[in-house]
């Protein structure tokens, strides 16, 4: 099957019901989406399909045929994220770093529908699970990148 | 007193409960008729014994009579009784552990009419009021696969905690009289040969009613066939709802095409469900190996079964959602499920069931709905490949009252305009399903 990733197309020989994830890491060695459950339930495998955050490990490959799929690796290609990245930087919110790439494609995909999100949208968007406890950091550098000076 | 009327009145009487005693005691202990009293000893003919093979796929008997890691047939599964729990047996063709002894005759009472040798009646939990329909042919088949195609295994068959008097087993037989058909399947002459084929293994081998008919007061199907109008209408068993199979718009198989019926049995899913709940054992062991003619025969039968309007309610449309996140269960929802079943409820067919529509999110009964969310659902083994995506348990993660707001949310959200979730129901729910607990859901009648 044919797939757009990150603006280019790549042929895909996999099954149907093969996660994303897989296809994302394994087959095309785009490493830099983590794999972290599987389950759905921690987000270090987020990426965006045209502009939406989803969760690769639970989106069949099928399911992401003839739409725009952005990764990690592309994210800076995107004005919005080349911002958070920016922002991330700035506020040092890594620490191990493992879930940040899933971090900031959610913090794009927020950004990019609300551009200056209030405190309560920020928290009901931002849901990924961080094991080191970056939550604050992540949050001030939301809270920054809300601001509509920043825009 | 020495009346001479009373002593006549009192003698009549003695005499006819004496006579009614007799009867009675011949009649639960009497050997049903059997067409094959003749023949004695089972063909090893292996067109025969894959034959019956596939009856006894159809009929699912592995689903009760295996545990796993044990040897097939070799019985075991508990069940629970009105009265007290039982146990599969053995089944296979051992002499002393299994059912080695018994000849075609004795098979064919056991299975359609649940006598075993001696007159003992069997538990209904076994499914005869329904395999009673199986025809001549499938029967002799059936034993011809377990005397010929089964392993003997001695495990050894292990006793009812029943108590005395309970356990006797002759009421059953009255039971029986009343509740349990004796005939096998007739065709419908003023119907075509695929539905019949499709009627007699829906109520026959595949005893479908089991689970999806409601049950009455004496644990009886309350309608066996198309004849009566709770067949296959949804019933609650074991904890999990198991829904109409009815022309039902909303919590039946009225959206639901003949060829979306068939690749949900031979698939595990389509674009409306997947198979969860009881149903994966059903199709893990039983439904995904019938052949394509006879899961077309069954969808045939299935969509010719009316619904009923006033039990469903008014027909389920789509209506976008709400975007407010301030209602109840709508964050809980957005964090924890709307990644596989969508934002907009529709799920990522076929793999992720939706949720807008679906019979959970529609049907009065909610235990389908809070069982899964409790507990997930079991690995689905499609043609020998273990499922890609699983609903996993949140019994550890969401309180009762959370659970219960996010399926509140569900079932009024999209169309969906089923009654509110309460916790309680939930932490019920939630203790009978902890195997640790002090009441847990032990399998009933299947
Ligand atoms: S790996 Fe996909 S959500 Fe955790």
């Amino acid at each position: 099957m044919e797939l757009r990733i990150n603006q280019k197309t790549y042929q895909v020989d996999a099954d149907a019901d093969t996660p994303l994830l897989w296809v994302i890491r394994d087959d095309l060695g785009l490493t830099g989406t983590k794999y972290g459950c599987g389950l759905a339930q921690c987000g270090a495998c987020s990426v965006l399909v045209d502009g939406n955050v989803v969760r690769s490990c639970v989106t069949p490959v099928a399911g992401v045929v003839g739409r725009e799929v952005t990764t990690i690796e592309a994210i800076e290609d995107d004005e919005v994220g080349k911002r958070v990245v920016a922002t991330w930087v700035e506020y040092q919110v890594a620490q191990c770093g493992y879930c940040q790439s899933g971090q900031v494609v959610a913090a794009t995909a927020l950004l990019k529908h609300t551009p200056a999100p209030s405190d309560a949208q920020i928290e009901a968007a931002m849901i990924n699970l961080c094991r080191c406890g970056t939550y604050n950091a992540i949050h001030s550098a939301m809270q920054a990148l809300a601001k509509p000076e920043s825009a | 007193m020495n009346n001479p009327r009373f002593a006549r009145t009192a003698g009549w009487l003695l005499l006819a409960c004496l006579v009614a005693a007799g009867v009675l005691a011949w009649y639960v202990t009497r050997q049903p008729a059997t067409p094959f009293a003749q023949e004695s000893t089972a063909s090893a003919d292996p067109a025969l014994v894959s034959r019956g093979e596939y009856v006894a796929r159809l009929s699912d008997c592995v689903a009760c009579h295996s545990l796993a890691g044990k040897a097939p047939f070799s019985g075991g599964l508990e069940m629970a009784t009105p009265l007290g729990n039982i146990h599969a047996t053995n089944i296979t063709p051992d002499r002393d552990a299994g059912i080695g002894t018994y000849s075609l005759a004795d098979f064919d009472r056991a299975v359609r009419h649940g006598v075993a040798p001696g007159g003992k009646r069997l538990y209904p939990a076994m499914p005869y009021p329904s395999y009673a329909k199986l025809s001549d042919d499938d029967i002799r088949a059936l034993y011809a696969f377990f005397m010929h195609g089964v392993q003997p295994d001695k495990q050894a068959n292990i006793p009812s905690d029943i108590p005395w008097p309970l356990n006797l087993r002759w009421p059953i037989a009255l039971w029986n009289g009343v509740f349990a058909p004796t005939a096998p399947y007739a065709a419908k002459p003023n119907q075509d040969a695929v539905w019949n084929r499709g009627a007699y293994i829906v109520q026959g081998p595949g005893h479908c009613g089991s689970c999806h008919t409601p049950r009455g007061l004496a644990f009886n199907e309350k309608a066996l066939d198309e004849s009566g109008a709770p067949y296959l209408a949804g019933g609650l068993l074991d904890g999990w709802y198991a829904p109409s199979l009815r022309q039902d718009h909303n919590t039946g198989l009225g959206r639901w095409s003949e060829a979306h019926i068939v690749q949900f049995l031979k698939t595990g899913r389509n674009q409306h469900a997947v198979v969860y709940g009881s149903m994966t054992e059903a199709f893990n062991n039983s439904t995904q190996f019938m052949t394509d003619d006879d899961l077309a025969a069954i969808a045939r039968y299935l969509k010719s079964l009316p619904g009923d309007p006033q039990r469903d309610g008014p027909p389920w449309q789509y209506v976008a959602a709400d975007t407010r996140q301030d209602i109840p269960g709508a964050h809980t929802y957005a964090t924890r499920c709307a990644a596989c079943h969508g934002s907009d409820g529709k799920g990522q067919p076929e793999w992720m069931p939706p949720l807008a529509g679906a019979t959970s999110a529609l049907a009065k009964e909610n235990a389908s709905a809070i069982n899964i969310t409790l507990n997930g659902s079991q690995r689905i083994v499609a043609a020998g490949v273990p499922d890609a995506y699983r609903m996993p348990a949140f019994r550890e993660q969401l309180s009762d009252t959370q659970i219960a707001e996010v399926l509140t949310y569900v079932r009024s959200t999209w169309g969906n305009h089923a009654d509110a979730v309460d916790a309680k129901a939930v932490g019920k729910l939630r203790g009978h399903t902890d195997p640790a607990s002090a009441s847990p859901i032990i399998l009933q009648m299947r």
